[in-house]
């Protein structure tokens, strides 16, 4: 039997909770639904639909170029997170020291983003501008080509590039979220460990590290989903291109769809997406368990 | 007695650190080197951006570069307000972004209050889809959303957009609303509940005066992704009037003939209100995250 009291509790809970999830119903999971389906017809969204059953996928499956783009995305996203918690907690770790000056560097670093994507695309591209662009113009200056160098229209140096303005742009919110979790970490702890003789590197190792962890790892599942679908940037700096070397997952969908109006194909990849990140954050989750035990 | 234990602590703690003094040196000289080199890297481009946009196109197209430009001319801002309607998209923007910032936080603020204060069931379903909702591919919302706004007669219309910023900012808003609500002492609801007062009233006089950080972070987070946002106004969009600074400055480079110096005068307004925005609420960011995201 329940209480009037937990009833009355549940019934205020949901009272509060009732508008957020039924927008979330209404506009996530419906569509959610709408795309699986879709990912099941030969159609054009207007007139034809001809159920097709799991054709896209099994294409999908057997399509070396499919395959490409999954493995240019993994390693984009890779590459971007590591960055990302790299770049990210290493500056946090810098700015949160008791010295001079860091409350300036702690403003200048969060910048980037501020920054929306489009801007930081086309800023960077025109800054690797082959003929005009301000690298070449420095790379002369010191006389370290002789030729100027096109880096976003070579298949290896522009899949560094994207991931580079990637980096730029993504690790200030790693940074954040690292310098919120360190408030959570009593100063005193640092203290103790001065006067034990500890080192920087040490105190780090280990009084900030373990103390963040629980953060980091959810940093980390955030990032990855956010990377591994990521489009703007790099459709704007290379479209997917050279030789499709920056061809990522959410570019092809893109195509698929707005391009070729092949939409059940691509809802199939959107679906096949959600799946790769569902085993993505089931893997990091366990993770996560097995180290907070 | 405790003037003696202070003082040999000091004694002890300055024994310590004088061993490593220039381990010490070393450490503040690296840090700084690094900063340093971070700061260098982010005005770069905010340099090359601010320099080209100073340049006629003549100037801009010639080589050698001229890193700072010898011969300054304002016409790329004058050009936006002439050549551009980017006052349009500028109000296009500012509305759209406003609405469904408003309208997220206001829903998340409701909802992350709920399932931090109340047990009731589908409580831990909800949280595990706001969770969840961070994973789906925002493209597979769009094929769907396509079709469904399509049928609605929602294309081009600014609602169809704000209604795809609504669904994306939601359940991240929630969860930070949670974290931030949970660190505020529950003691604090009861004592105003044991004075009478109802849930409602509770929440409204009580909590969310306190909660302004929590919310303030909260408001900035979906403010920047959807001023951010690209792939949907790009696929939603198509009329001149009604498109957002992104996407207009993000169709301009696939014109054929690419005018950057233009292009880096509007990116430069693109990112005015991001820094006012910066600019008055900078303290709230940690403030509000701290309590917020970050905890599991």
């Amino acid at each position: 039997m329940k209480s009037a009291f937990a009833k009355r509790e549940s019934r205020s809970g949901k009272f509060f909770t009732i508008p957020a999830a039924l927008i979330m119903l209404g506009l996530v999971v419906y569509p959610m639904l709408y795309g699986f389906f879709i990912s099941t017809q030969k159609s054009n969204l207007i007139d034809e639909w001809e159920f097709v059953g799991a054709k896209y996928y099994i294409q999908l499956l057997t399509d070396a170029d499919f395959y490409g783009t999954l493995q240019t995305t993994a390693l984009f996203a890779a590459c971007v997170v590591i960055g990302n918690l790299v770049v990210g907690l290493l500056l946090a770790v810098l700015v949160n020291q008791k010295i001079p000056l860091m409350n300036v560097f702690k403003v200048i670093l969060m910048l980037p983003w501020l920054f929306p994507e489009v801007v930081v695309a086309l800023i960077w591209k025109w800054l690797f501008n082959p003929l005009f662009g301000m690298l070449n113009h420095i790379l002369f200056m010191f006389d370290l080509i002789d030729k100027e160098v096109d880096l976003l229209g070579q298949p290896g140096t522009a899949f560094a590039a994207v991931v580079f303005v990637c980096i730029w742009k993504g690790y200030p919110i790693v940074m954040l979220m690292m310098m919120a979790g360190m408030k959570n970490i009593p100063y005193e702890r640092y203290e103790a460990a001065a006067i034990d003789g500890a080192n920087k590197w040490k105190q780090f190792r280990h009084i900030t590290l373990p103390g963040l962890m629980p953060i980091l790892l959810v940093a980390a599942i955030l990032e990855t989903a956010w990377w591994f679908k990521h489009f703007t940037i790099v459709w704007l700096m290379t479209g997917g291109g050279p030789a499709r070397a920056t061809e990522l997952i959410s570019v092809d969908v893109y195509l698929q769809a707005f391009t070729n109006f092949n939409f059940g194909r691509a809802a199939a990849e959107s679906v096949i997406i959600l799946f790769i990140l569902m085993v993505i954050s089931f893997i990091y989750s366990r993770v996560l368990r097995d180290k907070s035990q | 007695m405790t003037n003696l234990n202070n003082q040999k602590n000091r004694k002890q703690k300055d024994s310590a650190m004088a061993g490593t003094k220039t381990n010490k040196i070393v450490t503040r000289v690296a840090s700084y080197a690094i900063l340093t080199f971070m700061t260098l890297l982010i005005f770069t481009p905010i340099f090359w951006m601010i320099s080209t946009s100073l340049k006629s196109e003549a100037v801009m197209f010639d080589t050698p570069i001229e890193l700072i430009p010898s011969d300054p001319t304002l016409d790329s801002y004058v050009n936006l307000w002439s050549t551009y309607p980017f006052l349009t998209y500028l109000r296009n923007s500012i509305f759209i972004v406003s609405v469904a910032t408003f309208f997220s936080v206001a829903v998340s603020t409701f909802a992350g209050y709920g399932i931090s204060r109340f047990n009731f069931r589908g409580r831990g379903i909800f949280m595990s889809f706001l969770l969840a909702t961070q994973l789906f591919p925002s493209i597979m919302l769009l094929i769907p959303y396509y079709k469904t706004f399509k049928t609605l007669n929602l294309i081009d219309s600014h609602f169809g957009l704000i209604i795809a910023y609504v669904s994306f900012t939601i359940p991240f808003c929630t969860w930070m609303m949670r974290g931030y609500f949970a660190g505020i002492s529950k003691d604090l609801d009861q004592a105003a509940a044991i004075d009478g007062a109802g849930r409602f009233r509770v929440f409204s006089s009580v909590i969310l005066p306190i909660a302004w950080p929590g919310i303030a972070a909260t408001a900035i987070y979906a403010f920047i992704a959807g001023w951010n946002e690209y792939l949907f106004a790009l696929v939603f969009l198509n009329s001149a009037e009604k498109k957002t600074v992104s996407l207009a400055i993000g169709q301009l480079i696939g014109e054929y003939r690419i005018l950057w110096n233009d292009m880096m005068a509007a990116s430069f307004f693109a990112l005015v209100p991001m820094i006012i925005i910066f600019i008055f609420f900078n303290r709230y960011l940690v403030e509000g995250l701290s309590a917020g995201a970050v905890k599991e």
